[in-house]
């Protein structure tokens, strides 16, 4: 009886001790998530993706109480991006704006803006050691998936600040796919003098009836998806169907709440199958007789390989 | 004084070798320095080596012009405040999702553009376990130039059309992802609208136009 009682007690220390460690986790999380939403900040990164090097300049601030944020890529006159609480606008030389509506930018880190409900259905938090980051004491916090193929994160988290300092994305045998590290940071009490100025401009108003729902064009529905990785779905309704040089037999866009992969059915060209790697996404391309299937999306290539192979014709 | 001077640097200019002490005086004195020049433009007049109708001070006279140029201020890019103004004025959300948008997209606003696409093949299953090649990626404001047929120095036609479809597939390749990228840009559109204007549902337009 004695012995039962000792199971039972240690047991139930062992659920606790480990509810309690994943609590603690999604605590530090969303200390960072406040940091990144709620802070008045002026910050420079980089992204590597293999040997390629990208660096950003990223604003963000609350003015009466709504968001503004500017991502400014500092490698090329490429696209400047601003956002207004759930209005992003992505302003390129000489061409005109497209104004999106979206809650954050969908260029940033996309776990900062999304629910801890919603991510610990994907991922289990694991405290790691505290080190230096850039001059900084960082925690260490590996997101660990519960699914096979999906992505890996490890985050370093500013201890003083909680701010992120650097995130990994980590394929599931620990190689890191694409990293994307802080190299200044400094957080302001007033919203960021170069966001001041963009205050002053005077953006389109919101008008909901300015935003064109493209047509899209028919598509073949004789193609079928017959199988989806664990914790994905199709949107059933994409906002649009993309038009492409080569015309499109079937599209599916697939996400499970973090990552999206699009899944494009286009009239075979009769390449051997070829897998790409851009930091974190994976390119796979399948060919037939009759079909090219291309996969894009951070998954492990054999999850891709899965997604093509379960295309079929009816 | 200068008698003394002009003989040593004319023996100078006739090949007649310098003394240390002579090259130091050369080398800091700015008259010596003109001097040598004169010397040097009377010996080729002499010898008729003078390029015709080039006039000796044509360098003052190509600076003096050149100082008469306007002048062009160049600049990569506008400021945000520029574009912000340009989009402003011309925010036309629909051009985006047009196929011609779709170059426009490759060309100013992906992110990420393929550079030179190392090309993989594999005859096996077995092989796509292995590490992938890296998709080679740049930031752009135009699309990335592959790398032109004219800098290889391939002979056989047959590696030329190889390597033109390997070029072909790539640019697919870029469009394909850029047209990924656009979806999880728009991806919360619809939802968004609807919650800030949920009478939009019954106000849809038969053509599909929010």
């Amino acid at each position: 009886m004695r012995w039962f009682w000792l199971f039972v007690v240690g047991t139930s220390l062992f659920f606790s001790s480990a509810s309690w460690a994943e609590r603690k986790g999604w605590q530090a999380f969303e200390h960072s998530q406040q940091a990144v939403q709620n802070s008045n900040f002026d910050v420079s990164y980089v992204v590597f993706k293999g040997d390629q090097v990208t660096s950003f300049r990223w604003l963000h601030g609350l003015n009466d109480g709504q968001q503004l944020e500017q991502l400014i890529p500092l490698d090329s006159g490429g696209v400047d991006i601003v956002r207004q609480d759930k209005i992003v606008y992505y302003f390129t030389p000489d061409k005109p704006a497209l104004v999106t509506f979206s809650p954050f930018i969908k260029e940033l880190p996309a776990l900062f803006y999304k629910s801890v409900d919603a991510l610990s259905q994907l991922y289990d938090p694991v405290s790691g050691s505290v080190s230096q980051v850039g001059g900084r004491s960082a925690q260490l916090l590996r997101l660990t998936a519960f699914h096979p193929g999906r992505l890996n994160y490890w985050l370093w988290l500013d201890v003083e600040t909680g701010f992120p300092i650097r995130i990994d994305t980590v394929s599931e045998n620990q190689q890191v796919l694409e990293r994307w590290q802080v190299t200044h940071f400094l957080l302001t009490k007033e919203l960021p003098d170069p966001l001041q100025a963009v205050l002053e401009v005077q953006f389109p108003e919101p008008d909901t009836r300015r935003v064109q729902r493209p047509e899209n064009p028919e598509l073949a529905s004789d193609y079928q998806l017959a199988w989806l990785p664990s914790g994905f779905r199709k949107v059933d309704d994409p906002y649009f169907i993309p038009r492409l040089g080569a015309p499109l037999l079937n599209y599916w866009l697939l996400t499970d709440g973090l990552h999206q992969v699009s899944v494009f059915v286009q009239h075979s060209n009769q390449v051997p199958a070829q897998a790409y790697r851009d930091g974190a996404t994976t390119i796979y391309v399948q060919s037939n007789e009759q079909i090219d299937i291309t996969v894009i999306g951070p998954v492990t290539l054999d999850i891709a390989r899965q997604i093509a192979d379960a295309v079929r014709y009816d | 004084m200068p008698s003394k001077k002009q003989d040593w640097l004319s023996a100078a200019i006739d090949h007649q070798g310098l003394s240390d002490e002579q090259l130091d005086d050369l080398l800091q004195d700015q008259d010596l320095q003109d001097r040598f020049e004169r010397y040097h433009l009377i010996g080729s007049a002499i010898r008729q080596e003078l390029p015709e109708q080039l006039p000796t001070d044509f360098s003052q006279q190509f600076a003096e012009k050149l100082s008469q140029e306007p002048v062009h201020q160049l600049q990569a890019s506008h400021g945000l405040l520029q574009r912000v103004k340009f989009g402003v004025r011309r925010a036309a959300n629909s051009e985006w999702f047009k196929p011609s948008a779709q170059t426009a997209i490759a060309a100013g606003v992906a992110l990420m553009a393929v550079v030179g696409v190392q090309h993989y093949q594999q005859p096996g299953a077995q092989d796509l376990m292995s590490p992938l090649p890296v998709l080679q990626t740049r930031p752009v404001a135009g699309f990335a130039s592959p790398v032109s047929l004219s800098q290889t120095t391939v002979d056989s036609r047959f590696e030329q059309q190889a390597q033109q479809a390997k070029l072909e597939q790539q640019a697919r390749l870029q469009e394909l992802l850029n047209a990924h990228h656009q979806q999880v840009r728009v991806l919360d559109q619809a939802q968004i609208l609807s919650e800030q204007r949920p009478e939009l549902k019954d106000d849809q337009e038969p053509d599909g136009q929010l």
